[in-house]
């Protein structure tokens, strides 16, 4: 039997995301178009941000620069969900179809292999955003710059993004035992918009919810917290990293236990 | 004599919810601990030697599919022991995907948005084809069909026979031990059946892949297979060669009539050792007014039938 370690997987994705942009500017209009949505999408979304805050210069202690960070921040964070793993939207309709079982037949990791499929060129827009919405806000709060700070910028970044795929892939797996409806993935999206709040502002019962059940608050506010309140930085954020790798992990084998319980709906 | 296929009492047990009808109905399923065991596959045995082209025959539901899913190691068995080429397909899925090539017809295992080409190179870096092995298997392919109009086609663009003869050529690409061809002429037409049946045919000869066909279509496993196994209701009916199977209804045809246009068709079984197929249309005709007609081979059904009124053994 041949061994396929990492450089094995890299080095197909690679070839296969290569191919799916050639293939993808062959559809030009599509192409376009749904750029063109997901700027406007972004847009019509900072602009309800920035209205509110011409009627509110702060929330619960935190400024209008500071609520731009977590902003910037969640969307930069939002970029490899949004490029690498959006085939998990795609992942009802194939197992209720039975076209999943194409991805159990070849030699290679199932989630790996089903999540290779697409490369959505769409992201670095959220990426192109979040920089310039961040690096504003970065220098509007006159936060230092060092190496260091990049380096803890680019790690609570990752781990971020690691939260906001776990919770997606958690979603996803829901309809290998469902079979039917994506109305876990919907209810997931729903709550990504509240992860560019600080759970400052949130109730008690909604704090809980977000750090411990659906751990949004681990995709911008508790990293952020370095930047933004230096002085007074909770353990969590520490462990954000930590518990961003544990938390993946996890839906990695809830997806994989999903994909083994699936038993090929129809002939 | 070395056996490439071994199960050994294999059972597949489902459990599906007992539906009630109606909207109050659908509301108590939710509640509902109701199940139901269906048995796909019902204690079933063969062995497979290298090389040989095997067709499993049955009508649709009769659990060929949860057979060939069990081989392939996508589903485990409930009960009983399954080996392919060694190995245990359920307990080491990659390890039995390197050895073996699937086809499920009309549902495509290639790259959607890709060229049939670049769905190649994409297979010869995941199955490690070695750059000599993948050059011979190009040669053979060409040597059988034309891969011009197929190769530099994105798969989205191809008629349904293009892509299962694709899907085929995908299958055989890292010269697996074990070809399984799930319903492959499903949907096609006459001419694209055939080529598809060549196309088998010659790679079974120049490889010695064994070959397990699952059909409803008795003139497939007619075509292309040396074996038949019958299955029913998830039950193993007969196991022979296709000659002793022939011996008993080569001889039988289904004759279709049409009354009138815009009717069902109407089928007739004719043994022609008793009766010419002429001779029962004249009969026919001297009754009623015919519009139309076919002449087809026996029907699965028809054969499964048979053998349960004792119409022959095993």
């Amino acid at each position: 039997m041949h061994k396929r370690g990492l450089l094995f997987y890299v080095k197909i994705y690679l070839k296969i995301i290569k191919q799916d942009i050639k293939s993808k500017m062959t559809y030009r209009a599509d192409f376009i178009i749904s750029n063109f949505g997901m700027i406007i999408q972004q847009a019509a979304g900072f602009i309800t941000f920035w209205l509110i805050f011409q009627n509110f210069p702060s929330v619960a202690g935190w400024k209008y620069e500071e609520m731009l960070f977590f902003y910037g921040f969640s969307l930069i964070a939002l970029t490899p969900m949004q490029c690498f793993f959006d085939n998990n939207w795609f992942l009802q309709q194939k197992v209720y179809s039975g076209d999943f079982i194409k991805y159990c037949l070849r030699p290679i990791n199932i989630f790996f292999y089903f999540i290779s499929e697409i490369f959505d060129l769409k992201g670095l827009g959220l990426l192109t955003a979040g920089i310039a919405i961040l690096a504003y806000s970065w220098v509007q709060l006159e936060i230092a710059f060092s190496f260091l700070i990049l380096l803890i910028l680019i790690v609570n970044l990752f781990a971020a993004s690691l939260f906001l795929i776990g919770i997606m892939n958690i979603a996803a797996a829901v309809c290998f035992w469902t079979v039917t409806g994506e109305i876990a993935m919907v209810f997931a999206q729903q709550f990504q918009g509240y992860a560019r709040y600080p759970i400052a502002i949130f109730n008690r019962v909604l704090r809980f919810l977000f750090t411990f059940i659906i751990p949004i608050a681990f995709v911008s506010y508790y990293p952020s917290l370095v930047f933004l309140r230096p002085d007074n930085i909770p353990l969590l954020t520490w462990l954000s990293p930590l518990i961003g790798v544990l938390f993946f992990m996890l839906s990695y084998f809830i997806w994989m236990k999903g994909a083994k319980n699936y038993n090929g709906t129809g002939s | 004599m070395k056996k490439i296929i071994t199960l050994k009492n294999v059972s597949k047990e489902y459990k599906t919810l007992n539906r009630r009808e109606g909207l109050r109905g659908s509301f108590l399923d939710l509640f509902s601990r109701n199940y139901k065991i269906i048995n796909a596959v019902n204690d079933i045995s063969f062995e497979i030697k290298p090389g040989e082209k095997v067709g499993l025959l049955g009508p649709n539901g009769a659990g060929k599919s949860t057979a060939i899913k069990m081989m392939s190691g996508v589903l485990k068995p409930t009960g009983g022991e399954i080996f392919v080429n060694g190995v245990i397909p359920y307990e080491n899925r990659t390890k039995n995907a390197e050895n073996i090539g699937v086809v499920f017809g009309q549902r495509t295992q290639l790259w959607w948005a890709l060229p049939l080409i670049e769905s190649f190179k994409l297979l010869k870096d995941i199955y490690m084809i070695k750059n000599a092995d993948y050059d011979n298997m190009m040669e053979l392919y060409k040597s059988i069909i034309d891969l011009g109009p197929l190769l530099n086609k994105p798969v989205r663009q191809m008629s349904l026979g293009q892509r299962t003869l694709s899907d085929i050529l995908a299958s055989f690409l890292h010269n697996p031990k074990v070809v399984f061809l799930d319903e492959p002429t499903i949907g096609l037409d006459v001419s694209v059946k055939s080529k598809i049946r060549e196309l088998i045919l010659e790679l079974n000869k120049n490889k010695n892949t064994t070959i397990i066909l699952t059909t409803h279509d008795i003139s497939d496993i007619d075509a292309l297979c040396e074996r038949a196994i019958i299955i029913d209701k998830g039950n193993k009916l007969y196991d022979n060669s296709l000659e002793n199977l022939k011996k008993f209804f080569g001889s039988y045809r289904t004759l279709k009539v049409l009354f009138k246009k815009n009717e069902e068709w109407v089928d007739y079984l004719v043994n022609e050792d008793e009766q010419s197929v002429m001779q029962k249309l004249n009969e026919i005709a001297a009754q009623k007014k015919i519009v139309d007609i076919k002449i087809e081979e026996i029907s699965t059904e028809d054969v499964i039938k048979k053998i349960y009124d004792g119409g022959i053994n095993d």
